[in-house]
């Protein structure tokens, strides 16, 4: 038994030695990458979980806590108003999904000028997000932004809207900006999907007689299926981190009403300075997405196999 | 005319087709055409009724403006270079070993790297503040490049892997046969092959060092390289009843604005083969 594990190990010292001597140059070159996500994810990660077990001031030396920051946020009424929040503020994944599948869609019957709108379209993307929220924040600025401006002079409104004083018209508004701001991310990969359909699926549906929404429900919306479901999964990480335009339209209030967990997390680590507080909100928040992430890599590798097939 | 009645069904569905495109078309167009127009008004012009057209228009909001992000805009296209540059150094090896080397440990090692995408990176930012701290590059321009690239390598190794993959297998081989090294080949023959892929790549690390916020207002000070986009931050004052000058904010944002798009326009057909998954 004894003689047999370690024969065992001498051979598998030996197998992993000759994988090493064979593939050495391939394993150098994927040593960067490698190398630099440890360095700059995987360690600041692990110092992070040690971080929100200790009382940690910007700068300063640990204290070690316990799991009190959990239970600090537990016990904090805030933490709830902003857990609910987030809840909410992910919906807006949804609607980049709709509005994103819409275009499209209807990009796709264009005989001509596809370039020019695809490339109007694409402008709110390029351009940084906190810029996107400074311009929303001009244009729905209730005194002389010109959208209450236009509303009320046109009598479609009696008066202007004082939205930054109401908790749920401000997740409103923070909401239609960065659906505003980010579902041509989501276009992109949907278009890129539909292009590929083969045409014969669509001739075969219409030998059929389906009509149009059979064809697109049976046909269009299957072969999609892998592409929604990678951008559903990558927006929804991206949208609850990406903190910049909810800053600036309203710094996650009035109150804690619009401090998804990602701006509770910045006004710890930046305005209070209390690390370690900030980060058990991390994880909180990492609980939140690690589920989509399996979705993610599933489809991925499925979306990667079809296109090989 | 007498193919009117012939495929309603089918003329509904353009025209359905037409007007949504047409109502984004404007829904995104519209609101940039009152900020260039706000960016010509003067101070005074803001307060009145709302107006596309300014009365006086004035060049005063653009000129201020472009002078006081000077410096930064500076800051943000030195890290926007870097950022590009030292992405495509560190994975353009590895997305061509994950494209054509077999290897022990080659998906598990392409799904750790691609994952990384999904992390919430703002999760990253408090410890990265920490260590910047300790390694003496936080607030420097070379500590920005380097935090950066967390967001840069997964996409990048993703979009060059595809691209190294497409290319015909025995390419190499080929160009061995006339006399190239394992590394002449791959100077010679591949890279300018997967030209596109690593323009996307490039063009897409410099909006990414060029557009963010977030590392750009922890990982630096005032005293610090302060790149463009920060520098919005905190101009509206969070209603604080202060009065702002709209007219150069609004400038400002098309000033930071403008270059990611002009990019973006020039780099569309790379991006877009780039994009499909």
């Amino acid at each position: 038994m004894s003689t047999r594990r370690l024969f065992d190990i001498d051979g598998r010292t030996e197998r992993y030695r000759s994988v090493l001597r064979e593939n050495w140059f391939t394993y150098l070159l994927i040593m960067p990458v490698l190398l630099f996500l440890i360095v700059l994810m995987w360690l600041p990660f692990l110092q992070g979980i040690y971080m929100s077990f200790n009382e940690w001031p910007f700068g300063g030396d640990p204290t070690w806590i316990g799991a009190a920051n959990y239970e600090f946020l537990l016990n904090w009424e805030p933490f709830y108003t902003s857990l609910k929040a987030t809840a909410i503020f992910s919906l807006t994944t949804v609607f980049q999904l709709g509005v994103a599948l819409a275009a499209a869609l209807a990009v796709r019957e264009l005989r001509r000028g596809k370039s020019f709108v695809s490339a109007a379209f694409l402008l709110s993307y390029t351009m940084p997000p906190l810029v996107i929220g400074t311009i929303w924040a001009y244009l729905l600025e209730p005194d002389f932004g010109p959208v209450f401006g236009y509303l009320t002079e046109l009598n479609v409104l009696g008066e202007t809207i004082y939205w930054g004083s109401s908790g749920p018209m401000s997740l409103a508004v923070v909401m239609f900006v960065t659906t505003w701001t980010f579902w041509p991310f989501m276009f992109l990969i949907i278009s890129a999907s539909l292009e590929s359909i083969p045409e014969e699926l669509y001739e075969s549906a219409r030998m059929y007689g389906a009509g149009p929404i059979q064809t697109f429900l049976r046909v269009t919306l299957p072969q999609l299926k892998s592409a929604i479901l990678v951008a559903l999964s990558i927006r929804i990480i991206w949208n609850m981190t990406k903190i910049s335009q909810v800053l600036q339209l309203t710094n996650g209030g009035p109150g804690y009403d619009t401090s998804i967990l990602a701006v509770l997390l910045y006004q710890f680590a930046y305005e209070r300075g209390q690390m370690g507080v900030s980060y058990a909100i991390g994880i909180v928040l990492l609980v939140m997405t690690l589920g989509f992430v399996f979705v993610f890599i599933r489809e991925f590798e499925r979306a990667s196999e079809g296109a090989g097939a | 005319m007498s193919t009117t009645g012939y495929d309603a069904t089918g003329v509904t569905l353009k025209a359905t087709a037409y007007g949504v495109v047409a109502f984004l078309v404007l829904a995104n167009l519209v609101p940039f055409l009152f900020i260039l127009s706000v960016s010509f008004m003067p101070p005074s012009e803001f307060f009145t009724d709302p107006h596309l057209v300014p009365y006086e228009p004035t060049l005063e909001a653009w000129t201020s403006g472009f002078e006081e992000l000077r410096g930064n805009l500076v800051n943000s296209f030195l890290i926007g270079a870097g950022t590009a540059l030292l992405a495509l150094a560190i994975t353009i090896p590895g997305a061509y070993a994950f494209a054509r080397k077999e290897f022990y440990g080659k998906t598990a090692g392409f799904y750790a790297i691609i994952s990384a995408m999904m992390f919430p990176y703002i999760l990253l930012v408090i410890p990265i503040m920490d260590l910047w701290t300790a390694l003496g590059v936080y607030n420097t321009i070379f500590g920005m490049i380097l935090a950066y690239q967390v967001f840069v390598t997964p996409f990048s190794i993703w979009i060059l892997r595809d691209f190294f993959e497409n290319l015909p297998t025995d390419i190499e081989e080929a160009a061995q046969v006339y006399g190239c090294t394992q590394f002449t080949a791959f100077v010679r023959v591949i890279l300018p092959l997967a030209a596109p892929g690593i323009v996307a790549v490039g063009f897409l690390a410099f909006l990414t060092g060029w557009n963010d916020f977030l590392f750009a207002n922890l990982l630096t000070t005032g005293t610090g390289p302060v790149p463009a986009v920060p520098v919005l931050y905190g101009t509206i004052g969070g209603g604080s009843g202060e009065r702002v000058y709209w007219g150069k904010l609004m400038a400002e944002t098309l000033i930071i604005g403008t270059p990611p798009t002009i990019i973006y326009l020039v780099a569309r057909n790379y991006l877009e083969s780039a994009f499909s998954v």
